[in-house]
């Protein structure tokens, strides 16, 4: 039988819950032993198989219509999709946004930071991805699995991708079950 | 009792109990977030609904009293959808976001709930709406986001301290938690007791010096005395790597059940007072670090050269039994000083009450008072878990009367206010005693005499007298500001009411009622005195005692912050404060309590009692802590309760 096939992507996170799976340290060798690790934003290759994977893992809220695009991509290319940290499940960090105006975000972040010069400017080129308000990845596409935490523990991480490989579905409790 | 089946355990209970006491008491766990052991049921959260069979719809255990033959089940799948379905709205309610909460990761009820109810994630996603954030307050921070209207703060704030600043406005969605009418948490009548903190759930309520200092989960907890006044609450100062994060109030504790005030929680966090770390003896003028051996020599070789007449001791009755008594036995019985005393005000009234063989009531009798006579304190700003007692009375029959000379803001909450002119306070008690005869016996006569000499209207004492013959249970509680005479008279009042009536003196400082059994609550007077030793412990030194002990030829003081005394002293002895001692506390009631140490002391800081015990051995005195004996050497106006072997 042939290994089942993996691919993960992040959007609006801090690309520390793929940090913390890179945590799980020469475990990760067990489970490339048994899945088949295909796109992510560390290796080379950074779109999931046309063909499809088995398993999606996302990372990150979806804050705009180009994360709109990675999260529809990954769904219609995975079979089983999980949501992968605070951000992805909840919304997390970024999310706080959403208690303000956009306009006063982008004032905020372009022009009044400390360390934007005088000339500060929103961009506007009408080829960037569009600001929407920040939602968990489940608002979006069908989540199958979620696995929360800020970031969520190397060893959970490490148990739910053995649990997948294994083709088990995770339950996540007790111990393992954490946010922050 | 009433016998009901919970998940399959039969279990009996008093009539009355609420299903969610029975199952506990069956060793089954309801998940809550509005109900709180200490405040009254109150059944707005719905997380602890279970299935009852026979009725329709869900029930919440917190406010459901149990029946006979009650058959309840609580972790159906019809129950466990109820509540998940329950949080989920409470989660999107506001903000519940917990990577940037205080709370987050062990000490938010919210969060845990949810973790044990295995919840990954929740449904929907909330309205973003920003609420407010009041940090207009000193010690307090109202995070509105975090609220989840559990009203556990405003029940406390009723229920607990009778304040009632806390409430909510408005219904439904639109609910929201403010003080008062709606003013800034900072201007409202809020007494800073930060009880409201202490139940919040959630990081809807934090306090400002502790929060963002580390989880609760993740400090040391030590159970111990407030030294703050003479009441003794019990606490749980919490505390990490050996410095002080947060003072609870004990839930435990008989004496204030969980209840602390601001003093006790919040001013021992704000001390700032740099700490004396070594002895210091004066050299040339200036004070130098010494060894302990050094400065205790210094202190003995100043005593040895002096006479018993000219020696001074002074104390704080903040400090340990333990420290009073080597105080007392090095002073009084060792050297034979003439004179020593204590840091407080007289106790008389206390005493007096000793001698006449009137005897003090415990704390229990302000919790079954029919009305309250509060004579010469203000339980507004002193002893104020007396007064938290007295007003979550107030909203039952219970009546307050407070007589006082001075501006007395508890007064505010007084059925009557008698507020004799200053100094006619024996005879404002007087045309009490004389008005309450008078109700038995007919017109005496002299009622409207004594009550224009004092200053005070004819009717109210009239009114007083009418209130206290109709209460069952009297509760007079007084305070030192007494003189002489008005403690006598205050006597005769509770001579005249019988056995309705009971009496609590608030004595002070923490160990005042031993200071004053061994003699030491009189005034200080260090004049014609060479040498004085003050034990000031952590005490703050009074104006008056500075301009005292001015030109005085020798000064020992023993104290763990500097301050204007140890500066002009010739020897300072570096002492533990409250956090690092270990001792007993005597408290108003009579009630013997232990004090654990919180904090590690450094080095160079030893025990009050030791350093009296080494100065005891260098002057050859014997020196002991035995304060029982002294305690019991003359008559006492209240018994020892609990003293632990």
């Amino acid at each position: 039988m042939a290994k089942p096939k993996l691919a993960s992507d992040w959007m609006a996170g801090c690309a520390g819950c793929h940090m913390s799976l890179l945590d799980i340290d020469e475990r990760i060798l067990q489970i490339a032993e048994l899945v088949d690790i295909r796109a992510t934003p560390i290796t080379d290759l950074k779109e999931p198989d046309e063909s499809g994977v088995d398993v999606g893992i996302l990372e990150g809220g979806i804050n705009n219509t180009a994360n709109e695009e990675v999260a529809h991509k990954m769904r219609k290319r995975c079979k089983l999709l999980v949501a992968l940290g605070d951000c992805a499940v909840f919304g997390g960090v970024p999310a706080m946004r959403n208690f303000f105006k956009m306009e006063e975000v982008l004032r905020r972040a372009y022009i009044e930071t400390e360390s934007t010069d005088e000339e500060g400017k929103i961009p506007d080129d009408p080829e960037l991805a569009r600001m929407t308000r920040v939602r968990a990845v489940h608002e979006v596409v069908p989540v199958d699995v979620f696995v929360p935490g800020c970031p969520p523990d190397p060893d959970v991480i490490f148990y739910v991708l053995s649990e997948l490989a294994q083709g088990r579905i995770p339950e996540l409790k007790d111990e393992k079950l954490q946010w922050h | 009792m009433v016998t009901l089946t919970i998940d399959g355990r039969t279990v009996e209970v008093p009539e009355g109990t609420t299903v969610l006491r029975a199952a506990e008491k069956a060793g089954i766990k309801i998940p809550t977030l509005c109900d709180h052991p200490h405040l009254q049921p109150f059944g707005g959260c719905r997380v602890c609904v279970v299935e009852v069979e026979g009725l329709r719809t869900l029930q919440p255990s917190c406010t459901l009293p149990v029946s006979q033959n009650m058959v309840v089940h609580t972790n159906t799948p019809k129950v466990l959808a109820a509540r998940k379905f329950v949080l989920t709205l409470i989660f999107s309610d506001r903000n519940h976001f917990c990577p940037y909460c205080q709370v987050s990761g062990g000490d938010c009820e919210l969060q845990n709930t949810a973790l044990e109810m295995g919840m990954t994630h929740w449904d929907y996603q909330p309205a973003w709406k920003p609420y407010p954030v009041d940090a207009s307050h000193p010690n307090l921070v109202i995070d509105h986001n975090r609220c989840i209207l559990c009203r556990r703060c405003v029940r406390a704030c009723g229920e607990l301290v009778g304040n009632y600043t806390l409430g909510i406005e408005e219904r439904g969605a639109n609910s929201m938690l403010i003080a008062d009418t709606g003013v800034p948490f900072g201007e409202s009548t809020c007494i800073s007791c930060g009880t409201c903190s202490q139940v919040c759930p959630t990081g809807a309520i934090i306090d400002r010096r502790s929060a963002y200092q580390g989880l609760e989960k993740k400090t040391e907890s030590t159970h111990t005395v407030c030294v703050q006044c003479s009441v003794g609450c019990g606490v749980e100062v919490l505390t990490r790597d050996n410095r002080l994060v947060r003072i609870l109030g004990d839930w435990d504790a008989t004496v204030n059940g969980g209840v602390i005030c601001k003093m006790g929680r919040f001013d021992p966090l704000d001390d700032t007072r740099e700490r004396v770390k070594t002895p210091l003896v004066r050299k040339d003028g200036k004070l130098q670090p010494a060894s302990w051996d050094e400065a205790l020599e210094v202190i003995a070789r100043e005593i040895k050269a002096h006479q018993g007449k000219d020696i001074a001791g002074l104390v704080s009755p903040r400090l340990p039994a333990e420290a009073l008594a080597a105080f007392h036995s090095l002073f009084k019985e060792g050297l034979q000083a003439e004179m020593v005393a204590s840091m407080d005000g007289s106790g008389l009234a206390s005493l007096l009450a000793a001698e006449t063989g009137i005897h003090e009531d415990t704390l229990d009798v302000l919790h079954r008072a029919d009305c309250v006579v509060t004579v010469g304190l203000d339980l507004y700003s002193d002893h104020q878990v007396l007064g938290f007692f007295i007003k979550r009375r107030l909203n039952t029959s219970t009546a307050l009367v407070v007589v006082d000379s001075h501006e007395n803001r508890f007064a505010e909450y007084a059925r009557v206010a008698l507020k004799p002119t200053v100094g006619k306070e024996s005879v404002a008690l007087q045309a009490l005693v004389a008005a309450i005869r008078e109700g038995h016996n007919g017109a005496s006569g002299n009622l409207s005499e004594l009550a224009g000499k004092a200053g005070v209207a004819e009717t109210d004492i009239a009114k007083v007298a009418d209130m206290i013959r109709k209460s069952g249970t009297t509760v007079f509680v007084y305070g030192q500001g007494l003189d002489e005479n008005a403690a006598k008279a205050l006597l005769e009042v509770i001579q005249q009411v019988g056995d309705n009536a009971k009496l609590v003196s608030a004595k002070g400082a923490a160990n005042s009622l031993l200071a004053g059994q061994l003699g030491l609550s009189k005034p200080f007077n260090p004049k014609g005195h060479q040498a004085v030793l003050i034990a000031l412990g952590d005490d703050e030194p009074s104006n008056t005692l500075i301009q005292q002990l001015e030109g005085v030829e020798f000064l020992a003081v023993a104290a763990s912050h500097v301050s204007r005394l140890t500066a002009m002293a010739n020897v300072v002895l570096p002492v533990e404060m409250w956090a690092e001692q270990e001792g007993t506390y005597i408290n108003l009631e009579g009630r013997v309590q232990k004090a654990k140490a919180a904090l590690q002391p450094t080095e160079w800081v030893r025990s009050s009692t030791d350093a009296l015990m080494e100065l005891g051995k260098l002057l050859k005195v014997p020196v002991n802590t035995d304060w029982q004996t002294a305690f019991t050497s003359k008559p006492s106006p209240v018994t020892l309760i609990g003293e632990p072997a």
